[in-house]
């Protein structure tokens, strides 16, 4: 295979590595193909280049035996890899009966992902280390494409369906078997939809059962979780970068100017800002792209809290 | 324009806004859907731009994905269609089956200025600020929730495209079986208008199925319908079942016509017959008929139990077959050949046989449901269809471009500049897509505007290239352009072709195409001699 695998990530499931050696293989046929192809053509292309201006060609219209020959090989070879594939294809589908399920929704423009125990996180999927998992996919508003390159797969998040797919992963190749934003959004879903990624990690069977336990306990308002929950970064940063919303850094103080007039943001503004955006929309951005978030007192003061720390 | 420059001029509005003549609405579409592919143009410029470093910010996200949308549109359903159904099977099809036009030639004006309308309401999106920004698959519910009039142009423009393709295709249908002239039998037809006949029926059976897709759309978001609107009992999947039982067969609406095209210039400049005229001609119904049944390979991961995938796998698959076969056949033409390289020449030969090889192979990666898990929705999909698309119809468009130059205009155009045009055109399209596939296995996602910085030189050579196809285009367009007013004077069949409009029609054609209606008794592909007095064609037809 070698050759072929060189610009494919991380194969950490034995899924994965199964349709890799089918990807192998198409592409050595290929690659045949391709050589034959090119080949026969730059040679006719030089070997019968016409060296006088009157010349014809020879006068064959055509070779029943040799059509048959070239219509037949290509024609058992593709119903071959067909045959290959819709074995593997079963494989992929059925999941084993003994799974952990997770629940995974799309919204523009953020993952969510509910753990059996009723546990959610936002922006992070954390997984046990060879258990079989099972995806049961959803969306809230409109088609999201769930996709982690490192699995092989990829399945539609679609609004009203349930989708499905299943792995049992291995571990990453790096210390903390983590890789940050390899959770992709892989169909176009608006304005955000690049930024619709979420982390990563596999974790030992024990530590991931401590660690989604101690997830079901953490408090509903924490900044964070409010944050993430409500898919909040997707348009606003914390460091300073440009997204379809204003960045959080420094925001807290800082002089905008809205509807003409210049305000200063305090504690008041922002709380509007955050439950009717389009009475507040500062220059430079277009009301109607944030929706209003109707947050408890506890959870709005902690986010609050939060932008202000944002020097 | 030199086609009448030599006849008193009446006036520009009479010549032209008025003609019924098949000649004129062929150029027309050509030279209007040059200005629309202007456009397309310079959006994926744009579009490279964006993407020449990971982390760009020359469009805001919402205009990146206006441009990816007009993009697509403007390429597929104003420049290839059009430029290969619209500009060369108006101009072609009646002369090369010795008729004097089309069935109906005011329908036939009609469906140019259907043509241009439904460009224009594109375009007039741009003036009202509302571009839509849906893609050009427009996918609800994201394209019915999508804000500002956009989809509302979109879709009206689609529509009036497609009236138009229907209105073209019945009349190349009637045309083509009525109107040929004595001796011109199914047998004999040029390969290109065989071409044109099946595609034909592929946009008569197709479009109605692209029609109530997008409309359905309309009347959800306008008329309170709920084809798609899933707590209402809709299905956002049907949409993607109608859409593509249109879009794929539309795929050899963009090939079947190039693949004629080819057929044409290889004999030509090769001096021999085309080998296999009949594998040739009658793969094409095959492909036109199977590619109604392999839709949703499109929809591999979109929400059907992956095995329901299976049947549209093993469809996908046979389709390859009449393809390879045409390919094996104009290989075979090569065979023996004497060639000569002019620009056509090198279009077709390096050029599509080159470029779409690459491209179909790719499309059997994408055929495989487990493989398709994870490159759907990837750059390697762009590269794909970019090869057979770009690589394939536009590639042929070129080649046919140059081809018939000399009959349409009468003149001839520069060699020289012709192949510079087409070293870096090749040189560029590879450059811009062959990348792309890495890029796409690598997990880089179609229809984005950043991307990880490990992919920042894979993806700054497919900027670079995107560039240096701009520099070719223009050449080849200025070439055509200044040969047009200055180019040598063409003789009436410069290439020694055998089809009716080089052997019977004047460079450029009269008003009626021929003086006296031709009589045919043979293929048009009659080139070649024997070796040393002996046949080696065992269907024994001699030269
Ligand atoms: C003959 C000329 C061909 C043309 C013009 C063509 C064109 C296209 C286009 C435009 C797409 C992109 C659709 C989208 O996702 O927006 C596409 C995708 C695809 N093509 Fe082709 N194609 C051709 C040949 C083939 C062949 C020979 C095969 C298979 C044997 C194939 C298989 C596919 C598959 C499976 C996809 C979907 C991949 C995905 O979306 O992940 N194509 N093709
Ligand atoms: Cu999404």
């Amino acid at each position: 295979m070698g050759l072929s695998n060189f610009y494919l990530p991380e194969a950490i499931t034995q899924t994965a590595k199964d349709i890799d050696g089918l990807f192998g293989m198409i592409f050595w046929i290929s690659l045949v193909a391709f050589i034959l192809v090119e080949a026969l053509l730059v040679i006719f292309l030089i070997r019968y280049k016409r060296k006088h201006p009157d010349k014809q060609g020879l006068a064959i219209h055509g070779n029943t035996k040799a059509e048959v020959i070239w219509t037949m090989i290509p024609a058992l070879i593709l119903v071959g890899i067909g045959i290959y594939s819709s074995g593997m294809v079963y494989t992929i589908q059925e999941p084993p009966t003994d799974v952990y399920e997770i629940k995974v929704t799309g919204m523009k423009w953020a993952w969510e992902f509910e753990y059996p125990n009723g546990a959610k996180t936002y922006g992070e999927l954390r997984i046990p280390e060879n258990e079989n998992v099972l995806f049961k996919i959803y969306s809230k508003d409109v088609i999201h494409s769930f996709w982690i390159p490192e699995f092989r797969v990829k399945q539609d998040a679609v609004p009203g369906r349930e989708t499905r797919f299943w792995v049992k992963a291995e571990t990453f190749n790096n210390a903390e078997n983590k890789y940050e934003k390899r959770i992709i959004c892989a169909e176009y879903c608006g304005n955000q939809h690049s930024n619709m990624l979420a982390d990563l990690q596999i974790m030992p069977a024990d530590e991931f059962t401590a660690w989604v336990d101690k997830e079901l306990t953490r408090p509903k308002t924490d900044a964070q979780y409010v944050i993430q929950s409500n898919g909040c970064t997707s348009c606003h940063t914390i460091d300073g970068g440009k997204s379809a919303g204003p960045t959080w850094k420094g925001l807290f103080g800082k002089k905008q100017i809205v509807n003409g007039q210049e305000v200063t943001v305090d504690e008041k503004y922002l709380e509007e800002a955050i439950m009717t955006p389009d009475a507040k929309t500062p220059e430079g951005f277009n009301s109607g792209m944030m929706p209003a978030f109707q947050l408890e007192p506890d959870a709005m003061k902690n986010v609050v809290e939060y932008i202000k720390s944002l020097k | 324009m030199a086609a009448t420059g030599d006849v008193k001029r009446k006036s520009f509005f009479r010549d032209w806004i008025l003609t019924v003549d098949h000649k004129k609405i062929g150029i027309m579409y050509a030279l209007t859907s040059i200005i629309f592919f202007f456009f397309g143009g310079l959006a994926a410029i744009l579009i490279r731009t964006q993407l020449a470093m990971p982390d760009t910010q020359v469009l805001e996200p919402q205009q990146f994905n206006q441009a990816f949308t007009v993009h697509g549109t403007i390429m597929i359903f104003l420049w290839i269609i059009p430029m290969l159904t619209g500009a060369f099977g108006n101009y072609l099809v009646p002369i090369m089956i010795g008729a004097h036009d089309m069935a109906f030639p005011r329908m036939n004006a009609l469906s140019y200025w259907l043509f241009l309308l439904g460009g224009l309401v594109l375009f007039a999106s741009f003036f009202v600020g509302a571009v839509p920004d849906v893609g050009w698959t427009a996918y609800p519910p994201y394209s019915i929730e999508s804000q500002g009039a956009g989809l509302d142009f979109w879709v009206t423009a689609v529509h009036i495209l497609g009236l138009s393709s229907i209105l073209a295709a019945i009349n190349f249908i009637v045309t083509t079986w009525n109107m040929r002239t004595e001796g011109m039998t199914f047998n004999r037809m040029p390969l290109f208008v065989w071409a044109n006949l099946v595609t034909s029926f592929i946009q008569l059976f197709g479009t109605p199925a692209l029609a109530g897709a997008v409309t359905t759309l309309l009347l959800d978001r306008h008329f309170g319908t709920v084809f798609y609107n899933v707590a209402e009992g809709g299905d956002p999947m049907m949409y993607q079942h109608l859409f593509w039982f249109y879009s794929h067969p539309a795929v050899y609406v963009m090939i079947i016509p190039a693949m004629g095209i080819v057929s044409e210039i290889l004999p030509v400049f090769a001096r021999k017959p085309i080998f296999g005229y009949k594998a040739i001609a009658y793969s094409s119904i095959m492909i036109g008929f199977l590619g109604f049944m392999v839709w949703a390979h499109h929809m591999f991961v979109a929400g059907m139990q992956m095995s329901e995938g299976i049947p549209f796998m093993i469809t996908s698959m046979i389709i390859a077959v009449p393809t390879s076969i045409k390919i094996f056949n104009w290989l075979a033409t090569l065979w023996g050949g004497q060639i000569k390289f002019t620009t056509p020449m090198l279009f077709v030969s390096l050029g599509f046989l080159g470029l779409f090889t690459i491209g179909g192979l790719g499309g059997i990666m994408l055929g495989a449901v487990p493989v398709d898990l994870h490159l759907h929705d990837t750059y390697f999909v762009i590269a794909h269809f970019h090869y057979v698309i770009l690589g394939g119809s536009m590639t042929a468009i070129l080649a046919g471009m140059f081809y018939w130059f000399p009959k349409v205009t009468g003149r001839m155009y520069n060699e020289k500049f012709g192949q510079v045009g087409f070293w870096l055109y090749f040189i560029a399209t590879n450059l811009t897509f062959f990348p792309m596939h890495f890029i796409g296995m690598a997990g880089m996602p179609r229809r984005v505007f950043f991307y990880q910085p490990e992919l920042t030189t894979l993806n700054q050579l497919a900027t670079l290239g995107s560039y240096l196809m701009g520099v070719a285009a223009l050449l080849l367009f200025i070439n055509l352009a200044y040969s047009l007013f200055k180019g040598e004077k063409a003789s009436q069949n410069p290439f020694g072709a055998q089809t009716l409009e080089w052997t019977h029609a004047s460079s450029p054609p009269t008003e009626f195409n021929f003086e006296a209606m031709p009589v045919v008794t043979a293929d048009p592909y009659q080139f070649g001699e024997q070796k040393d007095g002996k046949s080696l064609d065992d269907d024994g037809v001699t030269a």
